[in-house]
């Protein structure tokens, strides 16, 4: 009986042997390996052991540590950005309006341009003396902006760039979730005599929570992941002014210094994991306290 | 009769045309019938100048070539050193001299032309960066250059100014400038490399204050932000802040070719190779652009930085290094350089002992920067010196030109930068 047991469960276990080969040859050996290379000086043919001296570098160089706090900056703000504008969005397009169809594309469109062409086209559009934007500002009276040549300001048109082309896809998820709320709770509240206002506070905002939670994370680790559009518009710069982990971890690369640079990864690793697994844990118990 | 006629001149002329080459063979004089050479080099080598010198050697030496295209940069950094490592370089390789070719280890890969005639040609700054354990490895693809400033002469005679031989003098000539309503400074923000050039363009103005700058620097005691001389290269971003275009932030170095070029602004720091292409899109620029050294503190020593240029690396494990030492001795004839120079033009003197420049050099080479070269007041640029270079320099002297940074945190911040390109090339410093 107890052998019979013992069979079963290993019966099963061969189920699981594919995906976990799998997931250990292209993901936990490579994890492993680039934590023992970000420990050393890496020319590809040798590898000399250095201890935690990479880390201390990225860290303490200003360059390399000025790197994670823009990375913060551009992952919180767009995240929030986007979460707080598409919600707006998608209660607009799902209320009563006749063109709501072409608005909808509209809004989706700028996600089907590739993220260079877009990074690119607002580098032209946002040129000091040429631009589209300036000559605008100009003819209207203002005075020009150097919108990615102040490093006060680079960063921001940057996110600014990203909230426009990463709304639509938060605006699908919201439009999905308003659309799955029961018109009855709505009915209900309006014969209890509650403004549009209410109903949106007290019935779409936490029904809605669900599909927030999903922007939330996915807009967050894509912001701390970011790298294209920074470097189509910026290339990090002026100077380190837009600098974010992944174009600091590539030009390490590029310039030939694999152990700084997987140490970058693996710092990058551990901070998406440290923000986002306690964020997904802290939303999914709201989640579950407004159910 | 006619049919049979038309027939044999028409098979005649086929056989002519598919042989053409072997036709004239029987005189002897293309010793090199048949080789095919395997050349890699970038389009900015692939040039005219490059492609007449060799249409001419397959005319009279018979070889023919086959070039790939290196992308440059990085990507063509890693190309090289994975076709090093995997034995697959071609017959001929142009390449980098200096600190790149260091880090390939030449002697592993190149042949060693040390008592080759053509070497004995060469100038001594050339081959001390060709060089690996006193072999010589490389020839010398073209001219030299500098880093130094293209200068648009009109705006100079039109104020009555003089060439400034210290950086106080340029200091007040751009003011002069600006306050006659021209922009005194081209900068070219947008490719972030060209920002370079005013510090590592004053590399002679370093070395002129402390000779062993460049070996104490290498072996990790002299810094940047600590060494009199050095400092200032850095400091002199600092005050040319409100000198610069409006658009100096996101101008390209092709906007900045045709700015100087047309004379929309006076002052441009620059690698010389731009002369040429200035020329060549502006032909009528060629009288008034001129070329001056980055200024130093003293006025009886300006002298010029100066860029070595690629060179040419024959594959030791090639089958056809005689044709490529052939070829090689044929670019080196003088009527070939001449050749090489009048289709493309000089960014600089050439490193050829003896060799004077042909008259068709625009007069910002052949006359303002060969003055530096005869006074023997020229000093090569850092990374010639020492193999350690910031990684992240482009992204500093950006931050400096721009006025994000003062000279002493632009200096500081470079120490650091460099001490990590150091500490991941295995150099040990602490």
């Amino acid at each position: 009986m107890k052998s019979k047991s013992k069979k079963s469960n290993l019966y099963s276990f061969w189920f699981v042997v594919p995906s976990l080969a799998i997931f250990c040859i292209f993901f936990l050996y490579p994890i492993v390996t680039s934590l023992y290379y970000s420990m050393t000086v890496w020319n590809f043919d040798s590898a000399t052991f250095c201890g935690l001296d990479n880390y201390k570098m990225f860290f303490s160089e200003n360059s390399l540590s000025s790197s994670i706090v823009h990375t913060l900056i551009y992952a919180f703000l767009t995240s929030g950005l986007k979460v707080v504008i598409a919600f707006f969005i998608a209660i607009f397009l799902t209320s009563k309006i006749r063109t709501k169809g072409f608005i909808r594309s509209c809004v989706f469109f700028p996600n089907l341009v590739s993220t260079m062409a877009v990074g690119l086209t607002f580098c032209a559009l946002m040129h000091p003396t040429k631009g589209l934007f300036n000559v605008v500002l100009q003819a209207i009276g203002f005075s020009p902006i150097n919108f990615l040549g102040d490093i006060n300001l680079a960063l921001y048109s940057v996110i600014a760039t990203d909230v426009w082309k990463g709304l639509s896809i938060s605006v699908v998820i919201y439009i999905a979730g308003v659309q799955s709320i029961d018109k009855t709770y709505y009915e209900a509240a309006s014969i209890d005599g509650a403004s549009a206002w209410q109903q949106l506070k007290s019935i779409t905002l936490p029904l809605v929570a669900p599909s927030q939670n999903s922007i939330i994370i996915l807009s967050l680790i894509g912001g701390l992941r970011t790298f294209d559009l920074i470097w189509a518009m910026t290339g990090g710069g002026p100077g380190f002014a837009t600098d974010v982990m992944a174009s600091v971890i590539y030009k390490e690369y590029a310039y030939g210094f694999y152990g700084l640079s997987t140490a970058g990864n693996v710092i990058m690793l551990v901070l998406i994991s440290c923000i986002a697994f306690p964020l997904q844990h802290f939303l999914m118990k709201r989640e579950e306290a407004i159910q | 009769m006619k049919k049979s006629v038309v027939a044999v001149s028409l098979a005649a002329v086929m056989a002519l045309g598919s042989v053409p080459a072997t036709v004239f063979a029987e005189d002897g004089a293309k010793p090199y019938e048949g080789v095919t050479l395997n050349m890699w080099m970038s389009v900015s080598e692939y040039q005219d100048g490059t492609k007449a010198v060799m249409e001419k050697a397959t005319e009279e030496l018979g070889m023919e070539f086959q070039v790939e295209i290196n992308p440059g940069g990085t990507e063509g950094d890693n190309i090289i050193k994975t076709r090093c490592a995997s034995g697959d370089l071609p017959d001929i390789t142009n390449y980098n001299s200096g600190s790149l070719l260091t880090a390939l280890n030449p002697k592993e890969h190149f042949l060693d032309i040390t008592d080759e005639e053509m070497t004995q040609k060469f100038d001594d700054t050339f081959l001390s960066c060709v060089s690996q354990d006193d072999r010589v490895y490389g020839a010398p693809f073209t001219t030299t250059q500098a880093g130094a400033v293209v200068y648009w002469k009109p705006d100079y005679e039109e104020l009555g100014l003089e060439v400034p031989k210290t950086w106080d003098e340029f200091v007040s000539n751009c003011q002069a400038l600006k306050d006659a309503g021209k922009t005194p400074v081209y900068l070219s923000g947008g490719d972030t490399w060209t920002t370079q050039v005013l510090f590592l363009g004053d590399n002679y103005n370093v070395l002129a204050k402390n000779p062993s700058f460049a070996d104490d620097f290498t072996a990790g005691t002299a810094k940047f932000a600590t060494d009199e001389g050095a400092l200032a290269s850095w400091d002199k971003y600092a005050d040319l802040v409100d000198f610069y275009n409006a658009d100096s932030t996101a101008a390209k170095y092709e906007d900045g070719l045709e700015a100087m070029a047309t004379g929309q602004a006076t002052h441009w720091f620059i690698l010389t190779q731009v002369v040429p292409l200035m020329i060549a899109a502006h032909p009528e620029a060629e009288e008034n652009i001129g070329v001056f050294a980055v200024p130093g503190d003293d006025a009886e020593n300006a002298g010029l930085t100066v860029w070595e240029p690629n060179a040419w690396y024959i594959n030791k494990d090639s089958a056809n290094t005689e044709a490529a030492l052939a070829f090689l001795d044929f670019w080196y004839q003088e009527e070939n350089m001449d050749l090489y120079i009048n289709t493309y033009g000089a960014n600089g003197p050439s490193c050829i002992k003896g060799y004077t420049l042909p008259d068709s050099v625009a007069p910002a080479i052949r006359e303002d920067m060969q003055a530096y070269f005869d006074e023997g007041k020229t000093a090569p640029a850092l990374e010639f010196l020492t193999p350690v270079k910031g990684s992240t320099c482009e992204q500093i002297t950006t931050s400096a030109a721009l006025g994000q940074i003062d000279g002493a945190t632009a200096a500081q911040m470079y120490d650091d930068d460099c001490k990590k390109s150091a500490v991941q090339q295995g150099l040990g410093w602490e």
